[in-house]
């Protein structure tokens, strides 16, 4: 493999670890999130401060990075949750915007000129860089799809499918809404807050505009494309969504209209996704026998 | 002082035109309930048709009802394709659906019309005013009494037609609205048809007042449109011309007088985030 | 008494301008069976949206236990033994029906998130699920989808799942109607054994026969307020129940 394939791949298994936390809230606790790449930006910024001006490694920021996206979700999950559906909808965008702006006009985050001179991550001794940092990301990747799938099958995760389907009954039944909304929630973001620290080690430069609503868009194509809800959709939607613009890199002109399109056919005759419950995939590989209750 | 009252004139102005849009947004979320994102590609249409056909005829009166006519042949394809099939899902199918729609047109403009800034140099027919020294420009006045003309229409169409009175009732309750005998399809395009048409003009407005028409004009009022329904309460019409009229001069005041260091697109959800802290069901929605 | 276990207060819940309950009164004891009954919008099930907490009173207060619970929401509720069925069911809808009994079984598991981080699908709440499934006798549906049974099984399932939450008190929201005539025997039997369990059980029910049948006291609401309270035959024989059920009706047809 080429340093250039090898970018890509790295892009995509970030990009499906952010994706992966936006699965835990949309697909897991059915809350639309909108502004999901403000979390990644959240958690790129914190780790390019901590080890830029706050002088820790990659390592040692991490937790806090960790901790700080995720309680940054709490702080603003918090009233958020509590609103109806589509109020949520447009809240999250609105947080998407402002966070955005918050990086771009205030002067601690860098401003128009972002954030340089972000070390590597060096592991052992050795500074990490193309098919190693790549490594680093699928093992990142890996926790992240076991913790997913711990949560799944956790009573915490069932309370949230439960909430999903009747929040009404979920909650004559224990399961105090806004309470595991918030779990999925800080579970989520804490899961872009990581996505952004490696983001940040990658690319060593990041600014307000990598992290925009545009990102939260295709963020939430590749969760339903994948299939909301299920462990390995958001993965598939980052691989698609990622190879395919390198396929069709003689129709660059028309790649943002083939991912709407792509996007738009799907939630239009297969909203639950390529590997969601009843989808075409799903029929065609169906393994008889098999329960499918949970996952 | 006469900045002042300029600057004021000017806020009113992009007040009537957020309204224009909003308006649309407010309709269609109360007889769907969805989000309309897409209806911002909807206004950039109306402003590119509008070019289209004042470039090819130099006369603005054949353009706006053009303009119309294709914005609302465009909102119903897309109520049709695209929404009305999708009902059946959980809310945020239909609104990913709609981002789908909006992303997606944006590109054909794009690749339509070109990515450049294209220039609408329609002249108006009629001279600025001047009173006491601030001066009021052609534009500043067609806007207000081409919005003003608008308003005072889709007040009229919702509470004094039929067809407003079973745009009301599919609001309160669509299954009873069917059951009293309202064909909630036919009211639900036929409110496609008035919100998209009004967004039509809007583009327009828009397209003449900054003589810019280009791609992704739809980008910015798109979302912060959505963020004006909110902060109206969801579905309210006058809670949404109460809101645009807010962002309006609250933008224009702000950002020329107190030097924010926030850009002006995200003083909206700026502010709907305080609303929805201080009164979660919006400055005119009930709950 | 110490046996006391609900009371309500002079409750009110207005919606606007609509008193859909206004100052009723009633209490409940333990082991007991007590049927609500009235005409539609008589405030029935209002009343049991106040009683497990997903409404709180406008005025007045909900005692249960001792403990003044007014406003307390639905999870609370459910913490505190109250139980309860839907009348327009509410099943999650793209959960097995097995896990839809699993979500009732965490009820102790919600209470913290340290305590919610246990795995949920293991053989014992499986067992437990299917047990309680088997007993209102839907045992043999565990694995199909539950949004897709048809109503009367989906009531038996909203009842499979208020008790595996092992509730103090049982609230049933009309779960005999559209039961054929031996499942509903079947339940009516189910309710006796849960309340020989010493359950309370607070029952709404439209089918007169099965509501005289089953509950040891009733009380009769019209138009949100508290109309009769008493054993089955005294309020079979109360002229004002008559009335309400059918007099004015009768009367306007007679004119």
């Amino acid at each position: 493999m080429n340093d250039y394939s090898i970018t890509i791949l790295t892009f995509i298994a970030i990009q499906a670890i952010v994706a992966c936390g936006l699965n835990v809230i949309v697909g897991y606790a059915g809350q639309i999130s909108l502004g999901h790449a403000a979390f990644f930006g959240i958690g790129a910024y914190a780790s390019a401060l901590l080890t830029t001006k706050g002088g820790l490694t990659f390592w040692t920021a991490l937790p806090l990075v960790i901790l700080l996206t995720g309680a940054i979700g709490l702080v603003l999950g918090m009233p958020s949750l509590r609103l109806r559906e589509d109020f949520l909808a447009v809240t999250t965008i609105g947080i998407n915007f402002i966070v955005e702006s918050v990086f771009l006009y205030v002067p601690f985050f860098g401003g128009a000129l972002g954030l340089g001179g972000i070390p590597s991550i060096t592991l052992l001794g050795t500074r990490l860089r193309g098919p190693n940092f790549l490594y680093l990301c699928l093992v990142f990747l890996a926790a992240v799809l076991f913790i997913s799938r711990r949560f799944t099958r956790s009573w915490g995760g069932l309370a949230c499918f439960a909430l999903r389907e009747e929040e009404t009954a979920a909650s004559s039944m224990g399961v105090s809404p806004i309470r595991f909304k918030l779990l999925a929630f800080v579970l989520g973001t804490a899961m872009a807050g990581l996505g952004g620290a490696l983001y940040a080690h990658l690319m060593r430069f990041i600014s307000a505009t990598d992290f925009g609503f545009t990102l939260s868009v295709s963020m939430m194509s590749m969760v339903v494309l994948g299939g909301i809800g299920t462990l390995w959709g958001p993965v598939l939607g980052a691989l698609i969504l990622g190879v395919l613009p390198e396929v069709f890199r003689p129709l660059i002109d028309y790649r943002m209209l083939l991912n709407a399109a792509i996007l738009l056919l799907m939630i239009r005759f297969q909203p639950a996704g390529l590997l969601g419950e009843g989808s075409l995939l799903r029929r065609l590989f169906r393994r008889p026998g098999r329960d499918s209750a949970h996952e | 002082m006469q900045l002042f009252f300029e600057q004021l004139l000017n806020g009113v102005a992009m007040g009537a035109i957020y309204s224009l849009i909003t308006l649309g947004l407010a309709l269609v979320y109360g007889v769907m309930r969805i989000l309309h994102v897409a209806h911002a590609a909807v206004y950039t249409a109306g402003a590119y048709v509008g070019l289209y056909v004042f470039t090819m005829t130099g006369s603005l009166l054949l353009a706006v009802p053009a303009a119309m006519a294709a914005c609302a042949l465009l909102g119903t394809a897309i109520e049709r394709l695209i929404y009305t099939p999708l009902l059946k899902y959980p809310p945020f199918v239909p609104l990913i659906g709609s981002i789908a729609v909006f992303l997606a047109l944006e590109e054909i403009f794009r690749l339509v019309g070109g990515p450049y800034i294209l220039s609408f140099p329609a002249e108006f027919p009629f001279p600025g005013i001047t009173v006491r020294g601030v001066v009021i420009s052609p534009a500043i006045i067609s806007i207000y009494a081409v919005s003003a003309a608008v308003l005072l229409l889709l007040w009229f169409v919702v509470t004094k037609t039929e067809l407003g009175l079973a745009m009301r009732a599919t609001s309160q309750d669509r299954e009873i609205a069917g059951a009293m005998g309202i064909n909630s399809s036919f009211t639900i395009s036929m409110t496609f048809v008035l919100g998209s048409a009004v967004a039509a003009v809007a583009g327009i407005l828009v397209g003449i007042y900054f003589n810019q028409v280009y791609p992704t004009m739809g980008a910015v009022p798109a979302y912060k449109c959505l963020a004006l329904i909110v902060v109206g309460g969801l579905g309210s019409l006058p809670g949404a011309v109460l809101a645009s009229l807010l962002l309006g001069v609250g933008e224009t005041l702000l950002i020329g007088y107190a030097n924010i260091p926030l850009p002006r697109d995200s003083l909206a959800f700026i502010a709907m985030i305080a609303v929805l802290l201080w009164r979660p069901q919006g400055l005119l929605g009930n709950r | 008494m110490n046996d006391l276990l609900l009371r309500l207060e002079g409750v009110s819940r207005h919606f606007g301008g609509l008193k859909a309950v206004d100052d009723v009164s009633f209490s409940l004891t333990r082991g007991e069976i007590l049927g609500l009954i009235g005409p539609n919008g008589a405030g029935k099930t209002t009343c049991f949206n106040l009683i497990s907490g997903v409404y709180a009173p406008t005025k007045g207060d909900i005692v249960l236990e001792g403990v003044s619970t007014a406003g307390f929401p639905p999870y609370r509720m459910a913490a505190l033994g109250v139980g309860r069925t839907f009348q327009v069911v509410k099943p999650f809808s793209t959960l097995s029906v097995l896990n839809n009994v699993q979500v009732a079984l965490g009820l102790k598991r919600y209470g913290g998130v340290l305590s919610s981080l246990g795995p949920w699908d293991t053989k014992a709440s499986r067992k437990e699920a299917l047990e309680i499934l088997e007993e209102v006798g839907i045992g043999h549906l565990a694995a199909s989808p539950s949004g897709q049974l048809p109503l009367g099984n989906q009531r038996r399932l909203e009842l499979a799942r208020a008790l595996a939450l092992k509730p103090k008190l049982l609230l049933l929201d009309e779960t005999f109607s559209g039961l054929r005539h031996e499942e509903a025997a079947l339940l009516s039997k189910l309710v006796l054994g849960v309340r020989a369990r010493g359950i309370s059980v607070l029952l709404i029910e439209h089918n007169m026969k099965v509501a005289m049948g089953l509950s040891d006291r009733l009380v009769v609401l019209d138009h949100g307020r508290l109309l009769a309270e008493g054993k089955p035959e005294e309020i079979r024989s109360d002229p004002r129940v008559v009335e309400a059920y059918l007099g004015k009706g009768a009367s306007a047809h007679a004119s």
